[in-house]
């Protein structure tokens, strides 16, 4: 392979000094004069050419033999020019509408935007080319229609959760697909011992464009894969014309965009006291002398995180080759001090026309990401925010004389010193200043991608094209967990290293042809198969009681830990589909196309496994009939207007083998071997398919001044593959047995205007404006001896349940505080108002929020029958709006963003900043109830009793709040230089320069009490996770 | 055909024969990480694996997702003491336990449930296998039927376990109260999830009945002894008598306690003498020592005992060491010993079980509290889970001769005092003399206590608060009072101080006495009804 490269690289650069003779200058401009940068200009049938300059202007050294000068820019009609004896060759290029008509990239191919009669979003890849960010589905927010996108926490190498057209399984995959290059590649947070996403290993930088298949008929060629949609993303070539090489460079600062409010040491002290005095204990917190006041959250948080990305890129072409290489070098801290990602990106594309017949190209990645991380446990007591949030503010984090300088129990107990107080933090929470700095959770991945092809041209109409791809992943990751204090103490320390290797080769096959008939019928077809396998292995190393603190620096080292274990996994999965697609164009004005794919995986029994899932789709642009085109108004007013209608169905993966019928695992009953029952499977299990329904109008006015889309969707899942829980008693491994059964919805509209408000020499202001709605809702589950079960309980707050949107948050619905005596009351199921005593624990009815009188006589219970639908976790609106505004050099855009009609579970005020336990706390603890006749929120204190006044691990409407929010997303500001300055000062060494000042999400408008709106689970679970990251950068781009 | 039209069709027909030839093999995989049910029974030697699965199932069954030690490996252990007044949950690991706040989704609760049945279906799963594999020839048919022997002691236990926590004593209502689910037979295909579904909670006394049953084929066909590795961690014979003893106990059938104890107690016992006392099965008799069975996991007194070590344990958290040990000792100080009892002047100040098994130390927050050393490899985690000591089996059968005597029994004061002289410095002078029980109630009382303290840290504390509750001479009443939450304090204990638990008691009639069945066996299960008041 390396040769071949040096090979194509001597190619290149043997034909940059052909024989020089005179010299040929010109200037190219469009139709209406203005200049054209970067025209190819070319000797026809040589390989000499340049390309033009910012000015238009092009200067070229002819050879002896040059006759033709063709002059071609994208999107341009080229032109052919005599040379003759002439110095100076102007030209005046008109553009091309044909050209210039958008291409959607879509499976197996491309086609005319206009002649798409599917449904997807093209995500302009230059609107965020230069944001801070480790990869790009971090930035996917807000961009397209349909396509939510949620940054769960701070940490920098978490990947974004996304859901396309809203949640389509309930225990299959929800994650879109990833098509790299026309090759669906690994995703997903993969490593071991840190979070990580695959998806970084792409270099946003070398994105040229991202398309969104949102619907059946666009994603039907995937097939099963495509349920969740797909996300194509094609990585730049070279284009032909002179080399081009840019250095882009961004150095910014990250803090967070919103901490908690927690009582300070005086606060902690009164209302432990408190707490303890309420259940007759005497005082435990003490006011420390020396005035000792910590901030446990800026321990663990720091401020302006450095981020810093470079990338240096060259492209350029022949005739016959085209190239694109680039490097990347990024680095971005995280708020938490342990959290970082830093990746090392290299991308090579070639393509070389042999002949006419044969075409040839390979396009490769290699990655190398480096994550740092962090216990990250909301509930783990060396969770790095669940210890932040609840260490005691009158604690030092840190003592000269303590074991590394940190204030720590070493070697008496795993604990941090009760400081002033008698008793010290509860569930004995650790030093986060210690785990921080000295547990170490780190992981090493390389990645190359690397895809080659050769397309066989038989003739202009009929076209092969084979695709060999290989995807390989590794992950060595490395855990290291001091023996002095945290998560290691128990063990005498931990050193722990796992080995992840990832392999997935995809091969495609397929045909293009197309043709015309005469009358203006134009077919495309296109027919292959695709073949893919992947193979994941994986082995760990633990050791545990450490020799010394030496030996837990870097890796496990051999003969250090006196307990050893092994682990290890290997699996295998794979897919084999045949697939034919075909377009019908009529006139440019009516469409059809139609595509049947067969998809076979090997998760399924041999005779369920294969699975056929046809689409079809049709459209009509009206404003193509002569009728209309006979109306100046509507010509004027509408000038293209199409209307289209899909319909497909589609499959969706499963993982393992949940076919067989029952099989036995490693069972080790202590060091002595053992096999047991682990899985019972279903052998007739079916695909999981869903019908997709979409209506959509695109509408383009005033010459495409104003561009609007609508889009109304269906899907309905109607063979969800469902792990249908049975019951435990029955005691089947992981009390669930696959079965097709259930069915869901998701339907919803889509709407996105983009606006040219003003178009001046000077200055301009483009918009874009879009709106999704997303309504779930399961139709049916499974039963129960003949009867429907009308619900699933989906962990501890969720419930998935007919006739609602999955996971809506199911609780108690809260009544406030008894103002005669400070105990929560809430509503039973039939209304009725009753006080819990959270001492004696039982549920009382009273009168009225004033009726302190608990009766034994009015003593009752609350039920799971008590607990309501407190609302859906997933949004159900969502969109962005986007302003560009142009001032000469100056460009500035504006990205706001919005999310709601979800609620959000607040766990992290549940279980930390209002625990009874003690814990610090947050501020909104200091309106607690004291004496008969407050009126207030927040119950009566009692320590110990965090599970009866809060009702942990149950929903409580006292917790439940909003998740509406508006958030000023990104602001840029550009300043592009202007080219006669650069070429004098740089004498044209330097094409271009711009520098930018960007922030990145600067604000967020929400009545959300917690951290973000956004650091939820996909139920709507806000659990103690990394405050977001709000960064300042700037940068520039340097043109050669 | 020109030049190119040529190669067109050579380049068609060599890609088309590639691509017919296809790649069938991506989709024919198998997974790499489990074997058929049909190889789990092949051989004597698979079958042995097979066994040893389902003890696996005991030590270390699933917790969302984790391994705490559920159900026998620990949690039995932990949740047995925590509902007792013995012991102080220190911080909020077992605080919804020890106060009673549990409710239809409380995890400890579904984890214990779910293991319990998850054992109990991977016995019923072997059991199918090891008959098959008896009738095929592939295994002894003896060996067949010890195997099977060891699920049903196994099924058997995982029930009584059940029966405790979920199910109102046998003794209330004598056996018509409900009970639990009572399988017997293997849930392995997705048919049989049906018949599940058409099971009721049965009521007690058929619950024991069938435990019984199990019992005495295991006992029939168990080895008496096992030997190397095996030892005390696989059952034997002694194991399900003593466990017979107990549901007898349960029952409040003492002539049939009396009549299991004698297969396991000699006739006459000499209690100056502990050690001499051997069981005619299995030989097993006291150790030397207090902490004998502590020292070694597979002593002479231990029975039966749920295995751990360091390379498969149930982990830092719930593992026995690293829950109930001292902080400052490497554990995590988490469960303490409660002054109720350790103040209590019913256990003499100079027993050595107080400083042989016990020690003041750091608990989790940081405050000094007692704590058990019975569990001591704070970093390896190995002690085995105590199941069943030849002393429960001695201080059974004491309970029974002093339950079925009319006055103060004798025979009873011998076998008490046989488990209690060890751990006097001078056991002749200071053993119990039929003198010092005014009647039988309270040589009863004497024996009761005695259990307190020699399995304190044992997890029995809740079974035997159950099993009491119906006994006016007896009862706790309820759940007892206990020391409040996260009470310490180095300056609380002492022999014989008062102490006045903070924690008040509740009544045998609340609800809370017994536990919810979890959430989702009444969800996916609706045959099996709540317990009253969840």
């Amino acid at each position: 392979m390396r040769k071949l490269y040096l090979l194509l690289l001597g190619v290149v650069f043997a034909m940059a000094p052909a024989l020089a003779q005179r010299t040929l200058t010109g200037k190219v401009t469009d139709d209406k004069g203005n200049p054209v940068a970067n025209a190819s200009v070319v000797v026809k049938g040589t390989s000499s050419g340049t390309t033009t300059k910012a000015d238009g202007t092009y200067s070229l050294n002819l050879p002896a033999n040059a006759q033709v000068l063709v002059i071609s820019s994208v999107d341009m009609i080229a032109q052919e020019f005599p040379i003759g004896n002439q110095t100076v060759i102007n030209a005046s290029l008109k553009s091309d509408e044909k050209l210039m008509e958008e291409v959607v990239v879509v499976g197996y191919g491309t086609q005319q935007k206009k002649a798409f009669t599917g449904s997807a979003s093209k995500i302009d890849v230059k609107e965020f080319a230069n944001l801070v960010t480790p990869s790009v589905d971090k930035q996917l927010a807000g961009r397209a229609t349909g396509v939510q996108v949620t940054n769960s926490s701070g940490l920098v190498n978490q990947p974004a959760r996304i859901f396309i057209r809203g949640i389509n399984s309930i225990n299959q995959s929800t994650a879109p697909l990833f098509v790299v290059d026309g090759v669906p590649i690994i995703s997903g947070n993969l490593a071991a011992t840190t979070n990580s996403n695959a998806l970084g290993d792409i270099n946003p930088a070398d994105i040229e464009s991202i398309e969104v298949l949102k619907d059946g008929s666009a994603t039907a060629i995937f097939g099963s894969r495509a349920a969740a949609g797909v996300i194509m993303i094609t990585t730049k070539k070279g284009s032909k014309g002179r080399a081009k090489v840019s250095y882009d460079m961004t150095m910014g600062f990250s803090n967070t965009l919103k901490r908690f409010d927690l009582l300070n040491a005086d606060e902690f002290v009164t209302i432990t006291n408190e707490k303890l005095a309420n259940r007759g204990v005497a005082p435990r917190a003490g006011v420390n002398p020396g005035g000792v006041n910590t901030d446990w959250q800026s321990i663990a948080l720091i401020n302006n995180a450095l981020v810093q990305t470079h990338n240096l890129s060259y492209q350029g072409g022949t005739a016959k080759t085209s190239y694109f290489f680039s490097a990347n070098y990024s680095k971005q801290q995280g708020v938490i001090i342990s959290n970082f990602n830093k990746a090392f990106r290299i991308r090579t594309n070639l393509e070389h026309e042999v002949n006419s017949f044969l075409k040839l190209g390979n396009n490769m990645t290699v990655s190398r990401q480096d994550d740092g991380d962090q216990n990250n446990g909301s509930n783990a007591l060396s969770g790095s925010i669940a210890s932040a949030l609840r260490l005691l503010p009158n604690v030092n984090p840190y003592n000269v004389n303590g074991p590394g300088g940190f204030n720590i129990n070493f070697p008496f107990a795993n604990s941090i010193p009760v400081g002033p107080n008698t008793q010290g933090v509860d569930d004995n929470f650790t030093n986060v200043a210690f785990t921080l700095t000295q547990n170490k959770y780190a992981s090493e991945k390389m990645r190359i991608i690397n895809n080659s092809f050769a397309e066989l041209s038989f003739t202009n109409r009929l076209k092969f094209r084979t695709v060999l791809s290989a995807d390989w992943f590794n992950d060595y990751s490395f855990q290291s967990l001091d023996p002095r204090h945290g998560d290691g103490y128990s063990s005498g320390g931990i050193a722990y290293n796992a080995n992840q290797n990832i392999l997935r080769t995809v091969w495609q096959n397929y045909f293009n042809y197309n043709f015309k008939i005469k009358g203006g019928h134009t077919f495309y077809m296109t027919a292959g198969h695709e073949v893919q396998k992947q193979t994941n292995k994986l082995i760990s190393v633990t050791g545990q009681t450490i020799i010394d603190l030496f030996f837990l620096k870097e890796n496990l080292i051999s003969g250090t830990a006196s307990t050893q274990q092994i682990g290890g996994s290997y699996s295998r999965s794979g897919f084999e589909s045949l697939f034919g697609r075909i377009n019908y164009d009529f006139k440019n004005r009516y469409f059809l196309q139609a595509s049947v794919r067969r998809d076979g995986q090997s998760s399924l029994a041999k005779d369920k496994r294969y699975g056929s899932f046809p689409g079809i789709s049709v459209g009509w642009r009206p404003s193509e009939e002569t009728l209309w085109k006979n109306s100046a108004f509507l010509t004027k007013t509408f000038t293209d207007v199409k209307l289209k209608y899909s319909y497909a169905k589609v499959g969706n993966t499963l993982g393992g083998f949940p076919f067989l019928s029952a099989t036995f695992g490693p069972a080790p009953y202590g060091n002595i071997n053992g096999i047991a029952l682990n899985f019972i499977g279903n052998p007739v299990l079916q695909w999981e398919t869903s019908s997709k329904y979409d209506f959509g109008v695109e509408i383009g006015m005033f010459k495409g001044r104003v561009n609007m889309t609508f889009d109304w969707f269906l899907n309905d899942v109607d063979n969800l593959v469902l792990a249908v829980p049975t019951p435990p008693s029955a005691g089947i491994p992981g009390n669930s047995i696959s079965q097709n059964i259930g069915t869901l919805q998701n339907r919803g509209t889509e709407f996105s205007i983009d606006l040219s408000v003003v178009r001046k020499k000077d200055w301009g202001w483009d918009m874009n404006f879009n709106y999704s709605n997303v309504k779930n809702k399961i139709t049916k589950l499974y039963s129960i001896n003949g009867n429907p079960v009308p619900y699933i309980q989906n962990g501890a707050y969720n419930l998935i349940r007919v006739g609602d949107p999955i996971n809506i948050i199911h609780g108690y619905q809260y009544a406030g505080v008894n103002t005669a005596n400070g105990f929560p009351m809430y509503y039973k199921a039939d209304g009725k108002l009753v006080t819990h005593n959270v001492v004696n624990g039982l549920y009382y009815f009273v009168t009225g929020p004033n009726d302190g009188s608990l009766l034994a006589a009015n003593a009752t219970t609350m039920g799971f029958a008590d607990r309501q639908n407190l609302g859906q976790g997933i949004p159900t609106y969502f969109g962005a709006w986007t302003n560009n505004f142009r001032y000469k050099q100056f460009n500035v855009e504006v990205m706001l963003r919005y999310s709601g009609g979800n609620q959000i579970m607040n766990t992290t005020a549940q279980e930390a900043l209002f625990s009874q336990s003690i814990h610090n706390n947050g501020k909104a603890i200091l309106r607690r109830w004291t004496k008969p006749g407050d009126v207030t929120n927040v119950p009566r204190l009692y320590w110990g009793l965090s599970n009866n006044v809060n009702q942990n691990s149950i929903a409580n409407s006292r917790f439940v709040e909003s998740g509406n929010y508006l958030r000023l997303q990104n602001l840029v500001i550009n300043y592009t230089m202007d080219r006669d300055v650069i070429s004098n000062i740089f004498k044209g060494y330097i094409e271009s320069v711009r520098f930018f000042v960007q922030g990145q999400n600067l604000h967020v408008w929400s009545k959300y009490s917690g951290a973000d709106p956004d650091n939820v689970t996909a139920g709507g679970i806000d659990a103690s996770v990394s405050p977001q990251i709000r960064t300042i950068s700037f940068g520039m781009n340097v043109g050669f | 055909m020109n030049m190119k039209n040529k190669l067109n069709f050579l380049v068609i027909s060599v890609l088309s024969v590639a691509l017919l030839s296809g790649c069938k093999k991506a989709l024919d995989l198998q997974p790499y990480t489990s074997v058929a049910v049909d190889v789990a029974f092949s051989n004597s030697d698979k079958c042995l694996t097979s066994l040893y699965g389902v003890y696996d199932a005991a030590q270390s069954g699933d917790y969302f997702g984790a391994v705490r030690g559920y159900p026998f490996g620990a949690a039995n252990i932990e949740q047995g003491d925590c509902r007792g007044e013995d012991v102080i949950n220190i911080a909020a690991f077992y605080q919804i336990t020890y106060q009673a706040t549990y409710n239809a989704t409380y995890a400890n609760g579904e984890g214990h449930w779910n293991s319990l049945y998850a054992l109990i279906n991977k016995a019923n799963v072997c059991i199918d296998g090891f008959r098959g594999a008896g009738s095929r020839g592939a295994i002894p048919a003896a060996t067949a039927l010890q195997f099977e022997a060891e699920c049903r002691f196994l099924r058997a236990f995982a029930h009584h376990e059940l029966m405790i926590h979920w199910a109102r004593p046998y003794r209330d209502g004598n056996g018509t109260q409900v009970g639990v689910p009572y399988r017997d037979f293997a849930v392995n295909v997705p048919s049989t999830v049906d018949q599940v579904r058409n099971l009721p909670r049965a009521v007690s006394d058929t619950v024991y009945r069938r435990m019984l049953r199990d019992l005495d084929f295991a006992e029939t066909n168990m080895a008496a002894v096992t030997t190397g590795n095996a030892r005390t961690v696989r059952a034997t014979k002694a194991a399900a008598i003593a466990l017979k003893m107990r549901l007898h106990m349960h029952m409040g059938n003492w002539a049939a306690v009396k009549t299991e104890g004698v297969k396991l107690v000699p006739g006459t016992v000499n209690p100056l003498a502990p050690t001499s006392v051997v069981s005619p099965i299995g030989s097993w008799a006291l150790t030397a020592a207090p902490d004998g069975p502590f020292a070694n996991n597979s002593s002479s007194e231990s029975i039966f005992s749920v295995r751990n070590d360091a390379l498969d344990n149930t982990g830092v958290n719930g593992a026995l060491p690293a829950m109930l040990g001292a902080a400052n000792l490497g554990a995590r100080g988490l469960v303490a010993i409660s002054p109720i009892l350790w103040n209590n002047t019913g256990w003499r100040c100079d027993d050595l079980r107080r400083t042989l098994l016990y020690v003041g130390g750091t608990n989790a927050n940081g405050g000094a509290s007692f704590f058990t050393n019975k569990y001591r490899d704070y970093v390896g985690r190995s002690d085995f889970a105590p199941q069943v000591r030849y002393a429960e089996v001695l201080l059974m059968q004491a309970e029974a001769e002093a339950r079925l005597a009319t006055g103060v029994s004798q025979p009873a004061i011998d076998l008490l005092n046989t488990v209690r002289n060890r751990a006097l410095p001078t056991p002749a002078t200071m053993q119990y003399l039929a003198t010092n029980f005014a009647d039988r109630i309270a040589l009863i009382r004497a024996i009761l206590l005695e259990r307190r303290i020699e399995f304190l840290c044992e997890g029995k504390r809740w079974a035997d608060i159950s099993r009491l509750s119906q006994e006016t001479d007896f009862t706790t009443g309820g759940i007892p009072a206990k020391a409040v939450n996260g009470a310490q304090g180095l300056a609380m204990y002492g022999c014989g101080l008062p102490y006045t638990p903070g924690q008040a008691g509740i009544p045998y009639g609340d609800y809370r006495f017994i536990w919810p069945i979890p959430a989702t066996e009444i969800i996916q299960n609706p045959i099996v009804s709540q317990n009253p008041g969840y």
